[in-house]
């Protein structure tokens, strides 16, 4: 078995991770059957009556609206892979290139720079920059998006750096300069690859803390504007729960419960099998 | 010897406790004290009457301070009553001039900002100041727009730089008593704009003395003065040196069949106000409020809509299930105003166009929108069924409401709809995208959601209708005053019971950023406003308003509306009758609460 198969190994042995791939996998299929139009799109439709119960006709039953609230919990799902996507990817991608280059520049203008950026953003409560920016760029459809970005990619940044100082003084590393290759290469092709566990894992947890932000900036009216999530889910139950009426509340909170629960028992067994603490037990 | 020092050593032990022992005082007559525990869903930041520009504001400014007006407390159609005034102004036949008296030896409650900190007697030119500041941009007043362009002098002295000692030739103080306003051109609601918390009479020395400070800082003559106030409470204490008019059930216009089981009788020949105490909760949270009224914390509530179920034993007439009846009164009211939705005219995808031709079909999409529009179910949603929809813009609690209004603009008809749709050459290709604002909260989302699932039972397509949200409802408004809105939901509340004050938000030259958010103009329309607004109440002026709200309807300027029913409980140990509608807050001074000993209702804080 090689070494880069071992991670793998591992993971396929850990019934919790198996378990949270098999929900993750299993919310990304119905994401993907919402994308391509087959589940949900009728979301928005009011055809019951108010407050419906669960039945063969509705079966999470309707709002007040009448809506049909599994519909609208399915077409969730897609909001929140679509939020959690684009965040997680690009906040790590912009980690990822940016905690390199402070990493290799290191003690330099360039990683000063890109530390005193992180410094200034990591000082700003989180849920208070993200509400900032999205009420700034309020009509704007990426504004939600934009504030997480923003503030995502510190992390990943700054575990990126310490893993590329420790690289570059490695052996393979200080042969390619010996050789005459230039240090973007060395970068790029030897040293980021280096690095892919730490941002698998790292993307893995951002997609989680995306997700949760957005719910909560959904509730409190700074999320998403034109469609459905379990964040305005949840907003209106706050409204029916005095009357009485939980289907709103419930699949909302179930749905984010089982996604996130799937996505931390993924995340933590990610973690595990790339541990180089493991690998040597 | 043994037993003597025992005794002395008892005697001695038992001394300094006897010391404590005082003879008996006479208790004298039972202190009692009253505290009526009001609740708000929503806060005002400030006292300022200057800034009392919605309820919550209102309620504080007309209890702490003095206006020359009130309303009757129970007289309904609502019927004006001298307050601070002697009597009712005196109007020249021209209707030019009013003069009015004001009550003598009416004093500001003791204050440092008054030599010696005892209050002053309120005087003319304290009205006089008063007014004037709502045109001192130092004031950032509100209220300037009831007056502007009405009184004599009154526009030119804020162009000319606000100097108070600049007299105003149609604002004068005569004498201490004795006010007289000019105006420009007849104005017959001016006594009504005088019994709104705008109006109310503030000292200068108050103002300078407390400068920035003066809006958590008031000193009035009102009823009640203030003892603390922040965003989550106030606690006014009863003015010790408040008029004393003892109170006449004839007088505020009582009648036994609708007001015998409010126990207002008990009431008759007190002196106002009744109550010691009035603690104030501003609580806007739903849950929280009407948790805190069962559990007994306040003496009144305003329902919410998702507790109707709970509490409504029946909708028509509205009555209360037994187990609520048992320990709680009710008043089941139509606001004094209405929710609507206007099509910005100035738009030209929805509006007026220079083409004729698309000028005509722009009226035609917005008429489809109307019929297409469900208002028995807006009403069912969101209103519980019992607010009442009407046609156009006179809304019920206006005395020139028309009972036989038309009721075509206000009854689906899809069909129809799809007719005018399609005999238009309107198809789902061509349709306008149509931007819906309203502030970013649950309510407002919901509603949008119901007028695009109404639009698509049409065939508008859903994606071509979308939400243009804003953080706060000042966004919102700034954006439809700047008229960057295309369709812009808000409600009104009348300022006074007239017919003008709805009018006027369909008048031209009232565009926005003017009250006329819909920015219709109306050549039709606007000659008839003209003519009416300065008629004293008449037959033929009430027949000019109607005939302006069937314009409004045939340009299908607005999709309009819906008056809510508001249902207020309070607890039965409270004799009173807690109307909010149009200058909300003057029952407070008549409000009595069962008395009790001090020390059980906090009376200590």
């Amino acid at each position: 078995m090689s070494f880069r198969n071992r991670p793998w190994q591992r993971l396929r042995t850990d019934k919790a991770g198996l378990t949270g791939l098999v929900i993750v996998t299993a919310f990304f299929l119905l994401a993907a059957a919402v994308w391509a139009g087959f589940l949900g799109e009728s979301w928005s439709e009011a055809g019951g009556g108010r407050w419906e119960s669960a039945g063969a006709q509705h079966w999470f039953g309707t709002n007040v609206l009448g809506q049909d609230i599994f519909l609208r919990s399915v077409y969730s799902v897609r909001t929140a892979f679509e939020i959690g996507l684009v965040v997680s990817v690009l906040s790590t991608v912009i980690g990822a290139v940016l905690g390199a280059a402070a990493g290799w520049y290191s003690n330099t203008w360039v990683d000063g720079t890109i530390q005193w950026m992180k410094g200034v953003l990591d000082s700003i409560p989180f849920y208070l920059f993200v509400a900032a920016v999205a009420f700034a760029l309020q009509g704007v459809y990426w504004a939600m998006h934009i504030a997480m970005i923003a503030t995502f990619w510190t992390t990943t940044g700054r575990l990126v750096r310490a893993e590329v100082l420790k690289i570059k003084s490695q052996e393979f590393v200080l042969a390619a300069r010996a050789i005459g290759l230039p240090g973007p290469l060395i970068l790029i092709r030897h040293v980021l690859p280096n690095t892919a566990h730490i941002l698998l894992i790292q993307s893995s947890m951002v997609f989680v803390a995306a997700i949760k932000a957005e719910v909560v900036l959904s509730f409190l009216g700074l999320g998403v504007q034109d469609g459905v999530s379990w964040g305005l889910m949840l907003a209106e139950s706050t409204q029916e729960i005095l009357a009485g009426h939980f289907n709103n509340f419930l699949s909302a909170s179930l749905m984010l419960f089982i996604l996130l629960l799937g996505f931390n028992l993924l995340a933590d067994a990610l973690q595990d099998a790339f541990d180089p603490r493991q690998a040597a037990l | 010897m043994r037993h003597f020092i025992r005794i002395l050593f008892i005697f001695l032990a038992v001394l300094p406790l006897a010391a404590c022992d005082r003879p008996a005082e006479d208790p004298g007559p039972a202190v009692t004290y009253s505290v009526y525990r009001h609740s708000m869903d929503g806060a005002p930041t400030s006292t300022d009457p200057a800034q009392a520009s919605h309820i919550y504001a209102n309620f504080l400014a007309v209890n702490l301070y003095d206006t020359l007006y009130r309303y009757k407390y129970l007289a309904r159609p609502y019927q004006l009553e001298p307050n601070l005034a002697e009597g009712l102004p005196q109007v020249s036949a021209d209707g030019l001039i009013y003069t009015i008296r004001i009550k003598p030896g009416v004093h500001f409650i003791d204050d440092p900002a008054f030599p010696d900190g005892k209050g002053r007697v309120v005087r003319a030119e304290d009205f006089v100041y008063s007014i004037k500041r709502h045109f001192d941009p130092k004031t950032r007043a509100q209220g300037a727009w009831l007056w502007q362009g009405k009184i004599v002098g009154l526009d030119s002295w804020k162009e000319n730089g606000s100097n108070y000692d600049q007299e105003i030739p149609g604002l004068k103080a005569l004498d201490d008593r004795t006010l007289q306003i000019q105006l420009i051109k007849p104005f017959p609601q001016l006594t009504h704009t005088l019994a709104q918390g705008f109006s109310a009479i503030v000292s200068r020395e108050a103002v300078d003395y407390y400068g920035p400070e003066f809006p958590i800082r008031p000193v009035g003559s009102g009823p009640y003065r203030l003892v603390s106030f922040n965003s989550a409470s106030a606690v006014l204490v009863r003015n010790e040196r408040f008029r004393e008019e003892p109170f006449s059930l004839e007088a505020e216009g009582y009648d036994p069949v609708s007001h015998g089981h409010l126990a207002l009788d008990r009431l008759e020949g007190r002196v106002p106000p009744f109550s010691d105490r009035i603690e104030i909760e501003f609580i806007t949270e739903d849950a929280a409020r009407w948790n805190a009224f069962l559990a007994g914390e306040l003496d009144f509530v305003k329902v919410p809509v998702s507790q109707f179920d709970q509490v409504l034993q029946q909708r028509e007439p509205p009555a209360l299930k037994p187990a609520f009846a048992e320990k709680y009164n009710l008043l089941a009211n139509l606001e004094s105003g209405f929710v609507h939705t206007d099509f910005n005219m100035d738009d030209p995808r929805i509006g007026y166009h220079p083409d004729p031709r698309q000028n005509a079909r722009n009226q035609a999409l917005r008429c489809a929108i109307i019929k297409a529009f469900d208002w028995q179910k807006r009403n069912e949603v969101f209103y519980y069924g019992i607010g009442q929809v009407f046609a156009g813009i006179i809304p019920p609690a206006a005395p020139e409401f028309d009972q036989k209004q038309d009721q075509a603009a206000i009854i689906r008809d899809l069909a129809g709809a799809r007719k005018l749709l399609g005999d238009n050459d309107w198809s789902a290709d061509n349709l306008p995208v149509l931007e819906y604002g309203f502030s970013s909260s649950v309510t407002e989302r919901q509603m949008f959601e119901q007028f695009r699932s109404f639009m698509g039972e049409m065939g508008y397509p859903p994606e071509k209708i979308r939400p243009l949200t804003f953080a706060t409802y000042g966004d919102y408004a700034r954006a439809f005053l700047n008229r960057e809105v295309m369709l812009i939901t808000t409600g009104w509340t009348m300022d006074y019971p007239d017919a003008e004050n709805t009018v006027q938000l369909f008048y031209g030259p009232n565009s926005s950023p003017g009250s006329n958010s819909a920015n219709y103009n109306n050549p039709e329309f606007n000659r008839l406003y003209r003519s009416s607004s300065g008629m004293q109440a008449s037959d033929m002026r009430t027949a000019m308003y109607r005939h302006m709200n069937q314009l409004v309807i045939d340009d299908c300027a607005t999709i309009s509306g819906i008056s809510r029913r508001l249902i207020l409980l309070w607890s039965r140990k409270l004799a009173a009758l807690p109307d909010r509608s149009f200058v909300g807050g003057y029952f407070f001074r008549f409000a009595s609460v069962d008395a009790a000993e001090p020390e059980s209702r906090g009376a200590g804080q």
